[in-house]
């Protein structure tokens, strides 16, 4: 919880607690009690309130919320996570993967990854490598243990159903490289509970959508909701739930994408995950690839 | 026509061979690494399979019951993987030609049914960087998806030849492999002991294809029954080796090195010989599958161009033959019962053989792939029916539908040298993780001797039904 809370001060510094934090520091000769604080910190808002009401006010743009994002998305990448997806057709009918997937920050590369499937027995021991060389510049290979054969894949490919589930071959990558994109912000909302900025996000290349709306938690700098366009349909929207704090780092243990034209449903678990866990670039080699990660 | 006896490993080279196995075990047992997590996995698979046959006058299939069993165990830098398949194949059409149920290393003709084989069984070892492996084992070097000119350390099963995929098509076999990762590049090594023949089915069975033989006579009082071959002797110097040296970058290549016999069939002549017995016409062919050994040097690479996914191939191979045409091999134009001498049918020549491939995405979860490759018979004779240089072109579409709860699969191949193709299809539509279903089918045409149009008989639908677990 270390880092919530360091998380949370730093959010609190530059937000609504900003004024209270900068009157506590010690090398302040004004000291002021609590409760004065707190009525100086009100009246100030209701000022600015008053005076800019038509136009909100955030503490962030909606690059620099991004900017967060990538950095807490940066300090997961050295990780190791057993998942489950329950893929969910219109008709009721469900089917299950089980994957392990690796992941690290690869200096002076941006982060290698590595997706094996566990079951079902059509695609055990398949697998997926991702090399970014940049946050936008990435290799992809795919195994299929039924050729026998490594076989590149085209970047064009990253926003396809990753192996028939509603989620896509980049959002088992890494984070993207913010350059790519513009953010502005839409409004301030709480979602289940939660302070979260609305930010709309617009590719500048060209991506399977048009754009997507993202409910960044204030506290926490990760998604709890997101929803893809196509122009002015959403087609995919995604909920991010169950968060926990593991090793320092917010993590959604459960994710719901649905393809809102399809209707079809895939649920993601993670069953288990470790953060830090250093793992030689050996573990992202297509020899690795080809052993299923063993 | 000596044959090994099953199972006899008699020689003083065979006993030198085994022993240095032994050998290299203890020194791979010696050697101890630990980086993965222990584990211990089986699957499996049941399949049941019906053909219907498009045409009255070509041999039928009966229904197949086969399966599966996957077996892999990891402990330490340890791993033990067995791939066993087995059943009831159903294009099998004579009683049993002997009482073995396992498949084996030293037979062409291996109608058994029921029948079990192990695809792949083998003991690794993984190091840092080096990987040992020995026993059974498939490999797939080169980068084309079908005829991959550098893919030659196994050979294939051709008893259900084109209806297979081509990592199904190839015989497990017994080796030692090592490989060793070094930054960038990455060294194979592999070394096969004894050679081991591809496997034929048999001329009364649907695969066998329009041959020589089998235009004798499709009567049922006949009986085409083909020889057994001569194998090389299980030496030492008779192994095959492979070397094959990987770079890793933005354009991936490598160089391959295969030393050994051609896994590509050939054929000399003996006696066309034809009797009778109690009221049957009986015939033995008068060719037998020949060895030869080859050297193959290769190049294959791969690259991303934007939307495109591009690999290539080339080796280019040494001592390779080829059979004349097939009207040229000396059969007598009135067969009566006797013994007839037939005519030399192997040529040699170096061959190059070369080919690109590329995937390209059309739409989510439809992927085109094309491919053309060439074969350059460097010293082409009048009497081969293959032309100087033949070509195959390769179409494939698959289609994802429905978040792949149906998947689908198209592909078309063209010899615009002899005008033969072949047309396949097949969709699958997966019900539950454990069972699917599918239907297939499959056409051909073109002249009896062209590499497709010699199946022009075979044209098939199928339906197959999976359980998987």
């Amino acid at each position: 919880m270390r880092t919530v809370d360091r998380e949370g001060a730093k959010n609190a510094r530059r937000t609504g607690g900003f004024w209270a934090n900068a009157l506590r520091i010690p090398s302040c000769p004004l000291r002021l009690s609590g409760a004065m604080i707190a009525a100086f910190s009100g009246t100030l808002y209701l000022l600015l309130y008053i005076l800019y009401p038509a136009s909100p006010v955030h503490a962030f743009s909606g690059r620099e919320v991004y900017e967060n994002v990538h950095e807490v998305r940066s300090r997961s990448l050295d990780r190791k996570a057993e998942a489950t997806m329950v893929l969910f057709d219109k008709g009721g009918g469900k089917r299950s993967r089980t994957l392990t997937q690796y992941s690290k920050k690869a200096d002076p590369e941006a982060y290698k990854g590595l997706v094996v499937f566990k079951s079902p027995p059509d695609l055990k021991n398949v697998g997926f490598l991702i090399h970014a060389r940049t946050f936008s510049e990435r290799q992809l290979w795919a195994y299929f243990p039924e050729y026998k054969r490594v076989r590149r894949i085209a970047t064009s490919s990253q926003d396809d159903s990753f192996f028939g589930s509603d989620f896509s071959y980049d959002d088992f990558g890494g984070p993207p490289n913010l350059d790519d994109y513009k953010f502005s912000i839409d409004k301030e909302e709480v979602l289940d509970g939660k302070p979260c900025y609305v930010i709309e996000v617009t590719p500048k290349i060209h991506r399977k959508y048009t754009k997507y709306i993202a409910w960044v938690a204030k506290d926490l700098w990760i998604h709890l909701k997101i929803d893809y366009y196509q122009d002015k349909e959403i087609y995919r929207s995604g909920v991010f739930r169950d968060v926990r704090i593991i090793d320092g780092i917010p993590t959604p243990f459960k994710t719901d994408m649905e393809n809102r034209k399809t209707k079809h449903r895939t649920e993601l678990t993670i069953e288990s995950i470790k953060y830090h866990t250093q793992f030689s670039d050996d573990l992202f080699s297509q020899r690795s690839l080809e052993s299923a990660g063993k | 026509m000596k044959r090994i006896p099953p199972g006899e490993w008699g020689t003083r080279n065979d006993k030198c061979t085994g022993r240095f196995i032994i050998f290299l075990l203890m020194c791979i047992m010696g050697a101890s690494y630990s980086f993965a997590d222990d584990s211990l996995t089986v699957s499996g698979q049941i399949n049941l399979r019906g053909v219907d046959a498009r045409f009255d006058d070509s041999v039928k299939e009966d229904p197949s019951l086969t399966g599966r069993l996957k077996l892999d165990a990891v402990v330490s830098a340890w791993q033990f993987h067995s791939w066993l398949e087995g059943g009831w194949d159903g294009t099998v059409r004579r009683p049993v030609q002997d009482s073995s149920l396992f498949k084996r290393y030293d037979e062409v003709y291996q109608s058994n049914s029921p029948f079990l084989e192990f695809k792949e069984l083998y003991l690794a070892h993984s190091s840092s960087n080096l990987d040992l492996r020995m026993g059974i084992q498939r490999f797939a070097w080169g980068r084309l998806d079908e005829y991959p000119p550098n893919d030659l350390l196994n050979p294939w099963d051709y008893t259900r030849f084109l209806a297979k995929s081509l990592e199904d098509r190839k015989i497990g076999l017994p080796s030692l492999s090592a490989t060793l990762s070094k930054s960038a590049w990455t060294y194979d090594a592999v070394w096969v002991p004894f050679p081991v023949p591809y496997r034929f089915p048999l001329p009364n069975e649907r695969w066998f294809g329009a041959t020589a033989a089998s235009a004798l006579s499709q009567a049922d009082t006949v009986e085409i029954t083909p020889r057994e071959p001569d194998l090389p002797s299980r030496t030492i110097g008779n192994g095959n080796i492979g070397l094959r040296a990987r770079h890793a970058g933005d354009i991936e290549w490598a160089i391959n090195l295969y030393h050994g016999y051609d896994p590509r069939p050939v054929f000399k002549t003996t006696r066309f010989v034809i009797s009778r017995k109690t009221g049957k016409t009986m015939i033995d062919p008068g060719y037998v599958p020949d060895f030869h050994k080859i050297t193959s040097i290769g190049l294959d690479g791969a690259a991303v161009k934007g939307a495109w996914s591009l690999r290539a191939e080339a080796a280019y191979i040494i001592n390779r033959y080829f059979n004349i045409r097939e009207e040229l091999w000396g059969y007598p134009l009135f067969p009566l019962s006797g013994s007839y001498p037939l005519n030399s049918i192997e040529i040699k020549s170096d061959s190059l053989n070369y080919g690109i491939g590329t995937d390209y995405r059309l739409f989510e979860d439809g992927l085109l792939t094309l491919q053309v490759q060439q074969t350059l018979i460097l010293n082409r004779p009048e009497t081969l029916y293959e032309r100087k240089v033949e070509t195959i072109f390769w179409a494939n579409l698959k289609v994802g539908l429905m978040n792949q709860k149906v998947e689908t699969n198209i592909s078309f191949a063209y010899n615009p040298e002899h005008g033969d193709n072949m047309a396949k299809a097949n969709a699958w539509y997966v019900f539950t993780d454990a069972w699917k279903a599918g239907i297939s089918g499959i056409t051909f045409t073109g002249p009896s001797q062209s590499i497709f149009g010699r199946y022009a008989r075979n044209d098939e639908l199928g339906a197959e039904l999976v359980y998987s677990w």
